[in-house]
């Protein structure tokens, strides 16, 4: 029987299918790429469903996307509380300590996620114009997030959070202290995450490098390496200034959000 | 006497720039060409968005527009082209692309006005791409040899390096007095930006918050529009502010300021182009002095 590849997450479809089951992803819409090779993350359309584990989800809405969830028995998700526009009252609600302490008060990252769980229905959004990027992870998978950046994930996603590599990428790379990392197990996860703006994906080969402004950096492949590169500007009588760029170099997948706010120069 | 036009010539009514029109979008500016002219009642023309992934040709080399929230400009600058924009624009740049930085005169006054300091030029070849920070419309505007606009702060974008750029004070301003204190307002910031095309025809981009409008104004012809509101004029147009209070008698005098509306008024001939997301001026204390400005009670 003929099956249609998603070429957003790889997962097969049945013929005839216009959405991805496994992410939403159109699959009669051509793939764009851009000519330097940056793919523009899919947009879903109003009321696309998809499902995970027993559960599904839906997103609603195009400018500030609501992602809607209706949790089967024995699934759940994990959150940070302030993306949670509504919830079912008889929705089970437990806390997921991420344990850190100290550190995650000097990162200003929520020392507890919360965990919603089925049955039942949850949505989530963010505060700005922009997507919903779902992002399947097949098992042994793992992927950084900026900082605040994620959605929510399902429960069969291990969370951890780790700590931005150097004191001038924490200092000037504008994303924060720490990076969520999730990372899938035996069986594959789901991601949800909002990226301001509009969201792209370029997939670089081994040792090749891109210069992304950090405050555009969203999401890699935890195989993807993350350097803040210093740019010196020389401007006349006002002196010198610094620009900073994060290099990233593959192998391995690199997300970006078009809108953002600049910390780069000083 | 004009010259009757080629067979298949086509002017795009956006940027004015003829081409064959056989693509689907100019090659000038994106703006789709086979869409219908899309005119308000009032005579306002709705600036189409340029189509996800269209690409725009300058030099020998492309612009290519992706996205439709916060577009983004992707420059596949050739060996011979470059382009300079204002730094926190930048988004991504490939490796080969050489960053360096463009002198810009007036240092002090542009610190003053909130302008960014450096402006960086990026040299060919390679890819280098950039965005700006609020939900709106990239505006291409090609300028053919000897023309030029002006354009409010903040709105550029990038430029290729045939364009001339000056900036210079938009004497539009206005003090208001609240107790002992006098506090100065600029309606369309204390400076306005002009690009010129010098020695052969540039692109300039823009970005513009929500939707944006164009409109030509005929030799005499005047617009009233929110100050926040104006993107870009014609050199040729005039501006000036004007003053509206309501009349009557209130139990506080400072009820009629803070009823007062704040306008530009825009005085043709020429093209301009307003964003329909703009910041609202502020209301409080009575104006006391301003540039040149008309007023009119209601």
């Amino acid at each position: 029987m003929d099956r249609i590849e998603c070429q957003w997450c790889k997962a097969q479809n049945e013929f005839g299918r216009t959405n991805c089951t496994t992410c939403g992803a159109p699959l009669d819409v051509k793939d764009k790429v851009s000519d330097s090779g940056w793919a523009e993350a899919p947009r879903l359309r109003d009321m696309t469903e998809f499902r995970f584990a027993n559960s599904i989800c839906q997103i609603e809405g195009e400018i500030v996307p609501v992602a809607e969830v209706a949790l089967a028995q024995g699934d759940s998700v994990f959150f940070e509380h302030h993306v949670m526009l509504w919830k079912e009252p008889g929705v089970p609600m437990s806390a997921l300590n991420t344990g850190g302490g100290m550190k995650r008060t000097l990162g200003g990252m929520p020392h507890i996620l919360s965990i919603a769980h089925g049955p039942g229905r949850v949505a989530f959004s963010r505060d700005a114009a922009g997507e919903v990027v779902v992002l399947p992870l097949h098992p042994s998978m793992e992927l950084d997030v900026r900082e605040h950046a994620f959605l929510a994930g399902t429960h069969s996603l291990t969370y951890s959070f780790v700590r931005i590599k150097g004191l001038a990428n924490v200092l000037h790379g504008g994303g924060g202290m720490y990076m969520d990392r999730f990372v899938t197990n035996q069986e594959p996860g789901l991601l949800l995450l909002h990226g301001y703006g509009n969201v792209f994906q370029k997939t670089l080969q081994p040792g090749e490098t891109i210069l992304v402004e950090p405050g555009g950096f969203l999401y890699k492949d935890s195989s993807v390496t993350m350097n803040t590169l210093k740019q010196n500007v020389k401007t006349g009588l006002m002196g010198g200034h610094s620009m900073y760029l994060a290099e990233m170099t593959g192998p391995g997948r690199v997300g970006i959000q078009s809108m953002y706010v600049h910390h780069g120069s000083e | 006497m004009s010259m009757p036009p080629a067979q298949g010539a086509y002017t795009c009514p956006y940027c004015r720039t003829p081409s064959d029109g056989g693509g689907g979008t100019c090659p000038h500016c994106g703006a789709p060409v086979d869409v219908r002219l899309r005119v308000t009642d009032s005579g306002w023309v709705e600036q189409p968005a340029i189509r996800d992934l269209a690409r725009i040709r300058f030099g020998r080399s492309t612009c290519q527009i992706s996205g439709e929230y916060v577009p983004v400009a992707e420059m596949g600058l050739h060996d011979d082209d470059w382009v300079y924009f204002s730094h926190h624009s930048l988004l991504h740049t490939d490796p080969r692309v050489r960053l360096d930085s463009m002198p810009l005169k007036g240092g002090w006054k542009r610190m003053r006005a909130g302008l960014p300091l450096i402006m960086m030029r990026a040299q060919g070849p390679g890819h280098i791409a950039f965005s700006a920070d609020e939900p709106g419309e990239t505006l291409a505007v090609p300028l053919q040899a000897g023309w030029a606009i002006d354009v409010v702060e903040h709105r550029f974008l990038v430029a290729t390096g045939n364009i001339a750029y000056q900036w210079q004070n938009a004497d539009i301003w206005f003090t208001t007095k609240t107790g002992d204190d006098e506090e100065w307002h600029y309606p369309v910031g204390r400076t306005i930006d002009r690009f010129a095309a010098v020695g052969g025809p540039g692109l300039l981009l823009l970005h513009a918050p929500g939707n944006t409008f164009i409109r030509d104004l005929g030799p005499g012809e005047h617009m009233l529009v929110q100050p926040g509101s104006l993107v870009y004029k014609d050199m040729s147009v005039r501006m000036y502010l004007h003053f509206e209070y309501p009349r009557g008698r209130y139990w506080f005098s400072s009820a009629r300021y803070q009823c007062k509306t704040t306008w530009l008024t825009l005085t043709g001939p020429g093209r301009i182009a307003v964003q329909s997301v703009y910041e609202r001026p502020e209301l409080a204390g009575s104006v006391r002095r301003s540039s040149g400005a008309t007023t009119q009670q209601w």
